[in-house]
């Protein structure tokens, strides 16, 4: 690995619910360019910290730092330079996939274009340029809701591209989608930070080994809210997995013919 | 074990059918609970069978009388019907304009001011809890006689019970696209517009229509107190006993009605 300095940093990350620690003394950085898996079973901790590294819950102790900036810090527009997928998509549903992906210029423009939804010429070309990024520009004028899941969460990414931000953070993108979709899904995720000029960098949480595998760069595994494995994905081996997910797991992790052939357009 | 576990919830549930003779105590006394409470009640409306018996020949001369229709003032009661109609649209979408801010406010999700939140419902409750009959009375008093006092009778009472349904609507939306839109760095109330308005709108919109409607009906009483509208002629009409004029209104007012009621539900179906 090289040391390039970290784009991300999450430095001691910590947060209990009621007294029960979800995430405890969690640390670990990202480089540009850089596709991250975290690991973990259910109940890892994954959620909370994927929500307090999108600013969207607070921690309790420790931070998470983007350029060497706290994101807790961050406010209103601030909050663009890190994108959110989710796993259930999270679009306007009545909005067609071009006015979704344009929410993701609401932290440029002045409020009245989002209220009025009017966007200037060279954000609609962005918006049109990020849809056929992810390979939907003819859906552009379709609603949402009669796209399919795996569209749906095409369009979610268009978004958060559209937000040029430093850092993607998708939250168990794939968890609800089939499994050919999802890896769709996590081939695009892929390509989006290894080619990208700009070098945008990805933090996704999974459940399914084979994907952290085959599309990460370095695997993050959790258990019990601490990080228990912090490897490259090549060298992630079953005793790592192990480690993650506990001794008694069936999955083998050879089993990469699982995986089906990752699905375009 | 199951099997088990399910003949004895069985056992219970059979149990308690029968009833054990606390259980029927307990329900007679509910029973004679309803039945004082219905007692009581019928003193005081004061019902009394006999009166409806006596009335009922009087309404029926009254009918007999009311043929032929007076048409003769015809344009003046479509004026009056008009002014009916105009009062409760102002009033109506006054009352959604200001409820949309309102609901925002006492919606305990998205609420900017959580401090703000009972107070808000409990605004909202008031204004619900008095009727547009008794605002129009107050606004009589204070702007004068005329459908203005009824359009600002309309849209307080309204105003209370649309935010109070947008709120409630609101309370169980999806929030996860307003969360999403969030994070790309939108403002609050950028946010609200943008992911959330999209969404409630429709239901915004039918239920606006729906009230318009209902208070086409609610207003046509307003003239009563002096508010406008065609309750002014229905007023005077019962006044002098003049009963083909009464009849031809009450007749308007059905046809009126009844149109306004296809055209709201035409477009609420499309709205939906």
């Amino acid at each position: 690995m090289t040391t390039a300095r970290s784009l991300f940093e999450v430095r001691g990350a910590g947060k209990a619910f009621n007294g029960r620690p979800a995430i405890d003394d969690v640390s670990f950085g990202v480089r540009r360019g850089e596709f991250v898996a975290v690991l973990g079973p259910s109940g890892a901790g994954k959620t909370t910290l994927f929500r307090c590294l999108a600013g969207l819950t607070t921690m309790d102790s420790g931070s998470a730092l983007l350029n060497g900036r706290d994101v807790a810090a961050f406010k209103g527009r601030e909050r663009r330079h890190i994108a959110v997928v989710f796993q259930q998509f999270n679009l306007v549903s009545r909005l067609t996939a071009l006015q979704n992906v344009l929410a993701g210029r609401l932290g440029y423009v002045p409020a009245w274009r989002g209220w009025l939804r009017q966007f200037s010429r060279a954000d609609l070309l962005l918006a049109f340029e990020c849809l056929d990024r992810v390979g939907l520009l003819a859906h552009a004028a379709q609603r949402a809701d009669t796209l399919s899941g795996g569209q749906q969460q095409r369009v979610a990414i268009a978004r958060a591209l559209a937000q040029r931000p430093d850092v993607i953070i998708a939250d168990e993108p794939v968890a609800s989608l089939d499994p050919r979709i999802g890896a769709g899904i996590l081939e695009l995720l892929r390509a989006i930070c290894h080619g990208d000029a700009e070098g945008v960098a990805v933090i996704c949480s999974l459940h399914q080994p084979q994907f952290a595998r085959q599309f990460a760069d370095r695997i993050v595994g959790m258990a019990a809210g601490r990080i228990v494995v912090d490897m490259a994905a090549a060298t992630f081996t079953e005793n790592a997995l192990h480690a993650v997910y506990g001794s008694d797991i069936e999955t083998p992790v050879a089993a990469h013919s699982g995986v089906p052939e990752p699905e375009f357009a | 074990m199951a099997g088990a576990d399910a003949a004895q919830a069985r056992l219970l549930f059979e149990n308690r059918l029968r009833g054990s003779p606390r259980g029927r105590l307990k329900l007679a006394a509910i029973l004679c609970g309803v039945l004082l409470f219905y007692i009581v009640c019928w003193r005081l409306a004061q019902v009394d069978p006999v009166k409806l018996v006596n009335g009922l020949p009087k309404l029926g001369h009254w009918l007999a009388q009311a043929w032929p229709p007076n048409l003769a003032e015809l344009p003046l009661f479509g004026l009056r019907i008009a002014e009916t109609v105009a009062m409760a649209a102002i009033g109506t979408t006054i009352a959604t304009l200001l409820a949309i801010p309102m609901a925002v406010l006492a919606s305990r999700n998205i609420t900017p001011l959580p401090r703000l939140y009972y107070p808000a419902r409990w605004f909202l409750n008031a204004l619900r809890g008095i009727d547009s009959f008794v605002f129009a009375l107050l606004f009589v008093a204070a702007v004068g006689l005329g459908p203005f006092a009824g359009v600002l009778g309309i849209a307080l009472h309204t105003w209370g019970s649309a935010a109070k349904f947008f709120a409630d609507h609101i309370e169980n939306a999806q929030l996860g696209p307003l969360e999403a839109v969030r994070t790309t760095g939108a403002g609050r109330g950028t946010a609200i517009v943008f992911a959330l308005l999209p969404d409630i709108l429709p239901v915004l919109l039918s239920t606006t229509l729906f009230w318009w409607e209902f208070n086409v009906r609610a207003s046509t009483v307003l003239g009563v107190v002096g508010a406008g509208g065609i309750g002014l002629e229905l007023k005077n009409s019962m006044d002098l006993l003049d009963f083909p004029r009464l009849f031809t209104i009450i007749a308007l007012i059905l046809i009126v009605v009844t149109m306004l009621d296809q055209l709201s539900g035409w477009l609420r179906k499309r709205l939906v």
